[in-house]
């Protein structure tokens, strides 16, 4: 085969993009112009409602403010994992990696829901607390931010690790033991070694938890409920119950450009942090 | 060389006709079948043990069923105009309404239902027919909580530090809301009221939840008192959760479930049959003895002594609401509870 010829290997994938979702996104576009529910007049009158709007800009900021702590949260608490991984023996790589990965066995909506009866008011932690008497009445955990972000950080937890696990088991361990060997301390060679090396799996992780903590519509509500407002209910509330098609557009658009943003700033700093190490 | 050539032309050959058969038409419907969107859930599991076999047994017509809630199956319509993607609408009221509006529904003829004098008056219409009622009211447990007696009492002491509460999205939330506004002086039109008591009680409310997690939330103690329909209560009696039905003093509401065929549906023969399974009485009976715990609309069935009425006839009683001026408003109702709950 050819090299010219290549290009048409990556034909169907292509048609089926351009399909199903350039054409949708177009769709979305110009549906979002219009500014009745109705379709009827092309004004952009939903954009000037929406972004007009205090609430809206509260709305943009706490979505992407979960994203932000969940991240955070799913960085701290997974990367001394991956960690743990990189310094076990294959036997062990493959037992963390089979419980990594159990998680995605079982519906986000049955994750989700186990979380309730985690969190509740009569809950797991809830019991704990009331038996160390840590506090006299039961923690709100459940429809608050904390509660929220803990759900999330455990649903989105495996995608953070499946891209830090792969760059883990892909490192030379000779780099480190060179580190080692040359009289750096172990801090010092997690922060000049393993730590440069792993960032691009870092930083895929950090990418797909943002993009979907942002968007996980089912857990955000479920666990949120009314109380914490964010893009993805907005866009369900004006799709399928007032049926006001252009309002979600412009909900969903506004919700692509604010996770392509952080996307684009965790890639930004990861490329920073690469060009600090070096 | 050649190998990896012809190989490269079977993938793409093998891609072209897996997206291509994507994008052929729907094969025709076998004969004898009709497709019927269904309420997930309780419903969709009462009509696949009693009305399947029972549409079989009477018309030898195979039910399929489609799961969607009654907003997803407007979207759906509406998104598939021209070609349906099912032929048979099982809505509540503020989504029927907006059905009508935008023209989604064959004119219905009710003289072709063989049950149709079996039916109390005014139960179809040129759009549909009704298969089941609802009757919304205060579900509490009565091992945390006294008795409430009215709506006003879900926004008082000891209840409301126990509230569980969901926005418009529903129909029950909507027609418990404007009736909690009534009570301080507001209207179906008018839920202003509504939103100045609940701000004041808000930090105490219990939950604030999606509907669908009511259910759960109520299970695990996170709320001990909620407005529900009386056959989410009989489902969680069923499953052993301590959960009883109060009629408030102003009355409990009610609201019918309606079927619709679906515009440009080719099964509409089929669809008739369905319908008039679905209203028959062994049907009728059967969808209301538990775990379904249906409201019937057929006079020929005995009501079951669990029920909040003792005759279909009490139903006339009950607080009604007028949906056609309900939705206008209820966009701007969602944007508002938004608003005044988020933290």
């Amino acid at each position: 085969m050819t090299r010219e010829s290549e290009w048409q290997l990556a034909l169907p994938l292509t048609l089926a993009y351009a399909a199903f979702f350039l054409v949708p996104l177009g769709l979305l576009i110009a549906v979002s112009a219009f500014g009745d529910d109705r379709i009827t007049t092309l004004d952009g009158a939903q954009w000037r409602k929406f972004l007009g709007d205090p609430f809206t800009w509260k709305v943009i900021v706490d979505t992407v403010k979960l994203g932000g702590l969940t991240v955070a949260a799913t960085s701290l608490i997974g990367y001394p994992l991956a960690l743990v991984y990189l310094g076990a023996g294959p036997r062990w790589q493959r037992v963390i990696l089979f419980v990594v990965i159990l998680p995605l066995l079982t519906s986000v909506v049955v994750r989700t829901f186990a979380w309730i009866v985690i969190l509740g008011r009569e809950g797991v932690i809830n019991q704990a607390v009331l038996w160390l008497g840590v506090s006299p009445a039961p923690l709100r955990l459940l429809q608050t931010e904390h509660g929220l972000v803990i759900a999330l950080t455990q649903i989105e937890m495996p995608i953070m690790l499946l891209p830090l696990l792969s760059v883990m088991s892909r490192m030379d361990p000779n780099l480190r033991d060179a580190s080692a060997g040359l009289g750096a301390s172990k801090w010092r060679t997690l922060v000049r070694v393993t730590l440069p090396l792993s960032l691009p799996g870092l930083v895929a992780g950090c990418m797909l938890v943002f993009a979907s903590a942002t968007t996980a519509f089912i857990s955000q509500f479920v666990i949120g409920g009314n109380r914490l407002v964010y893009l993805p209910l907005i866009i369900w509330q004006q799709s399928l119950v007032v049926y006001n098609w252009p309002l979600a557009s412009v909900a969903a658009l506004t919700l692509l450009v604010s996770v392509g943003l952080g996307v684009a700033a965790i890639a930004a700093a990861g490329r920073r942090g690469r060009a600090y190490a070096v | 060389m050649s190998h990896r050539r012809s190989t490269r032309r079977e993938f793409l050959a093998a891609a072209t006709v897996t997206l291509g058969s994507l994008a052929l038409p729907r094969p025709a419907l076998a004969k004898g079948s009709v497709t019927a969107a269904m309420y997930p859930g309780t419903w969709e599991e009462a009509f696949r043990a009693h009305v399947t076999p029972a549409l079989k047994a009477a018309h030898d017509v195979d039910l399929e069923m489609t799961p969607l809630f009654a907003v997803d199956q407007i979207a759906k319509a509406q998104a598939s105009r021209g070609a349906p993607p099912f032929d048979a609408f099982v809505l509540d009221p503020g989504p029927r309404v907006t059905g009508i509006e935008r023209g989604l529904f064959e004119k219905f003829d009710a003289k072709r239902l063989g049950n149709l004098a079996r039916l109390p008056a005014g139960m179809t219409d040129e759009y549909g027919v009704t298969v089941a009622a609802q009757v919304v009211g205060i579900g509490y447990n009565p091992k945390k909580l006294p008795k409430p007696k009215s709506w006003t009492d879900l926004l008082k002491d000891p209840w409301v530090s126990r509230l569980g509460m969901t926005g418009f999205q529903t129909t029950y939330g909507t027609v418990s809301i404007i009736e909690i506004a009534k009570q301080f002086g507001g209207s179906e039109t008018n839920v202003e009221p509504f939103f100045v008591e609940i701000k004041k009680v808000l930090p105490k409310v219990a939950a604030i939840g999606a509907p669908a997690s009511m259910p759960a939330l109520f299970q695990q103690g996170q709320c001990d008192i909620t407005y529900t329909n009386t056959q989410t209560v009989a489902t969680l009696r069923g499953r052993d959760v301590d959960i009883e039905f109060v009629k408030p003093e102003s009355g409990a509401v009610a609201f019918f479930t309606t079927m619709h065929i679906t515009r440009g549906s080719r099964e509409q023969e089929n669809a008739y049959k369905y319908f008039d399974t679905v209203i028959s009485a062994p049907v009728q009976s059967a969808l209301m003895q538990p775990p379904n715990n249906f409201i019937p609309v057929n006079r020929e069935v005995k009501l079951a002594a669990n029920l909040p009425m003792a005759s279909l006839d009490e139903m006339a009683k009950f607080v009604k609401h007028d949906w056609s001026k309900i939705n206008p408003l209820r966009a701007g109702w969602i944007e508002r509870f938004n608003k005044e709950v988020a933290k």
